[in-house]
């Protein structure tokens, strides 16, 4: 059933590098392996199960990365699909929207640590065996498989005027919050939401990388009698540095790339554009306003953010592991 | 040791709180999808009287929940089973099979792993466009596969490593050929696998928004988290109805979460270890 749902995707490989004989009848049968004609096949298989995938990557995902370089040196509008240079990168440079988007990466940057530490904390005392521990990892966990749009919907509710976050404030005497209205506090309101929902999944990796640390290592600094704090920082960090780099890695990705649907649902850029992150700058240019080409060129730029980061904390990461 | 169960349980008040942070706004929302709308204006916190399931019935009836809903199923089914044909295929033969460019193929998914959507997304609407498959099952679908490809690719190599090549051998030499071996080895022996990355692969696609809002333009081909984002205005002086709306919506993730919740910490961390 699998091999044959795949059968004209195969066919139409194959007929690029062969004459065209038909090569699916040995899978089909499954056991012709002895005759010239499956020996041949047999030479061909590799490339037939790979086919479909080589297909769909490379027309779906690498020829559009080129296309989308190519497409933000082109002009929108009355100079449409002419060269213009850099003109779009600098019209993106001169947009105070484009820079808020910036602004808010930096920001993000710079929450990175929190947003990996507290997981991280967590999954230690989930690893030190908590009471309650079993249920901890299973409720903590259970806000990362729900849609952005369902946990952004959720918390209108919970950070409206009269919501309960506002409510519980005033029970301590506090007073209310314009918690997606204010433009100092919206981008901070939705990165908290964005931790809220995904710090489960990191936690999870977290926890597989404890299970790959030398209990006796634990048990040793425990019996020198170092604390707490020693003990995360002088076994547990060194420990799990390839889990943390790669946390490190991935958090920052996910907030780069999949804060999408909390923004349009919470805050559409708003109040006065202070939610912008380049993604959604992205969406609406080309959604909304119909410039491709300038969508394409803050693309170009989302993606050089995300590779100077990447590789930055890659090579930050590996230099702080090899001191100790 | 008194001194360290102390020092376990002040650690547990904090995590306590933090598990009631995490699960009071799902309770809170289900509470007031529960109400009447007087109900929950009068007192939005108090635990409903009554389980008033009209609202869950009016949302489900009224927006084209249920529309949506068949949307998403439609395109979320057929692209898992795709993602896992094409992903456990290719898996095999990258994990198993020696043949040129193999490794350079591999690097080449890594590659594409690392190219998020928004970076491709203008000129993904463009080759759509071009093909006449915006706005039709299939170009989401395919949009769907092309996204989530490169990770299925990857767990499923990792995976097939796993397995010892002498099992391989032994399948040959009673005359299987590499499909024979793919269809009666890769498939039974990676079913656990198969099971993770599915999973994880509807999530993803289920949750999505962004390639959906993109590909399907349309009213009537909305998926379910595009209707979602809907309700808002639709439901903005009735909150009972809006939290109803988005009940409806989580509730299949959350079950799926409930009765599969191992599969789905599996699926994340093999990506991880690997990292």
């Amino acid at each position: 059933m699998p091999l044959g749902g795949s059968s004209p995707v195969v066919r139409s490989a194959q007929a690029e590098r062969t004459t065209g004989a038909k090569f699916e009848q040995p899978g089909r049968h499954g056991s012709t392996g002895r005759t010239p004609r499956g020996a041949r096949a047999e030479r061909l298989a590799p490339f037939v199960l790979v086919a479909p995938a080589v297909l769909i990557i490379v027309a779906l995902r690498l020829w559009p990365l080129l296309l989308g370089v190519n497409f933000s040196f082109t002009g929108d509008d009355e100079r449409n699909g002419s060269f213009v240079g850099f003109d779009n990168y600098a019209e993106l440079l001169n947009d105070p929207l484009f820079r808020t988007a910036l602004g808010n990466v930096g920001l993000l940057v710079i929450l990175l640590p929190v947003a990996v530490a507290i997981p991280g904390l967590l999954a230690t005392f989930i690893y030190l065996r908590v009471p309650g521990h079993r249920l901890f990892r299973g409720v903590y966990f259970f806000p990362a498989v729900l849609s952005p749009v369902i946990v952004g919907a959720i918390f209108n509710l919970m950070l409206g005027f009269d919501g309960p976050l506002n409510a519980a404030l005033a029970q301590l005497g506090l007073g209310p919050v314009d918690w997606l209205g204010d433009p100092d506090i919206a981008m901070f309101t939705v990165v908290g939401v964005h931790i809220w929902a995904t710090f489960g999944m990191a936690l999870v990796v977290f926890l597989a990388g404890f299970s790959t640390l030398d209990a006796a290592l634990l048990d040793a600094a425990r019996m020198d009698g170092a604390s707490l704090p020693q003990i995360i920082w002088h076994v547990i960090v060194p420990g799990l540095s390839r889990t943390i780099q790669f946390v490190f890695v991935t958090t920052m990705i996910g907030m780069l790339t999949s804060m999408f649907g909390l923004l349009y649902v919470m805050t559409s850029g708003g109040p006065e554009g202070s939610t912008y992150l380049p993604e959604f700058y992205v969406w609406i240019q080309q959604g909304r306003m119909n410039r491709p080409a300038l969508a394409s060129a803050a693309s170009t730029v989302l993606f050089l953010i995300m590779l100077v980061v990447g590789i930055l904390q890659v090579i930050v990461l590996r230099r702080a592991g090899r001191e100790d | 040791m008194p001194g360290k169960s102390l020092g376990r349980w002040v650690a547990a008040v904090p995590m306590a709180l933090l598990a009631v942070a995490t699960v009071y706004p799902l309770l809170f929302t289900t509470n007031a999808a529960m109400k009447t709308r007087r109900e929950y204006i009068l007192d939005r916190f108090s635990p409903t009287s009554s389980l008033h399931l009209e609202n869950v019935a009016a949302a489900w009836n009224s927006v084209g929940m249920a529309r949506y809903f068949a949307n998403s199923l439609i395109v979320v089914t057929v692209a898992v089973i795709l993602l896992l044909l094409f992903g456990s295929m290719a898996g095999f033969a990258l994990a198993q099979l020696r043949f040129r460019g193999s490794s350079a193929l591999f690097l080449g998914c890594l590659a594409a792993l690392f190219v998020p959507f928004q970076v491709i997304m203008v000129p993904m609407a463009r080759v759509m466009a071009d093909s006449g498959l915006i706005d039709t099952y299939p170009g989401l679908i395919l949009a769907y596969v092309a996204q989530f490809l490169p990770f299925t690719i990857f767990l499923m190599t990792s995976h097939y490593r796993t397995i010892p090549v002498e099992i391989i051998h032994a399948a040959r030499i009673d005359g299987n050929s590499t499909y024979g071996v793919y269809r009666r080895i890769m498939i039974p022996l990676g079913a656990p696998a198969l099971l993770s990355v599915g999973i994880l692969d509807a999530l993803f696609c289920w949750n999505d928004v962004l390639i959906s809002l993109l590909m399907m333009p349309s009213p009537e081909h909305r998926t379910l988290m595009v209707g979602v984002t809907s309700l808002r205005g639709q439901y903005s002086d009735n909150i009972p109805q809006f939290a109803s709306g988005v009940l409806i919506a989580a509730i299949p993730v959350l079950l799926l979460y409930l009765f599969l919740q191992r599969q789905i910490a599996d699926g994340v961390t093999a990506g991880s270890t690997k990292g």
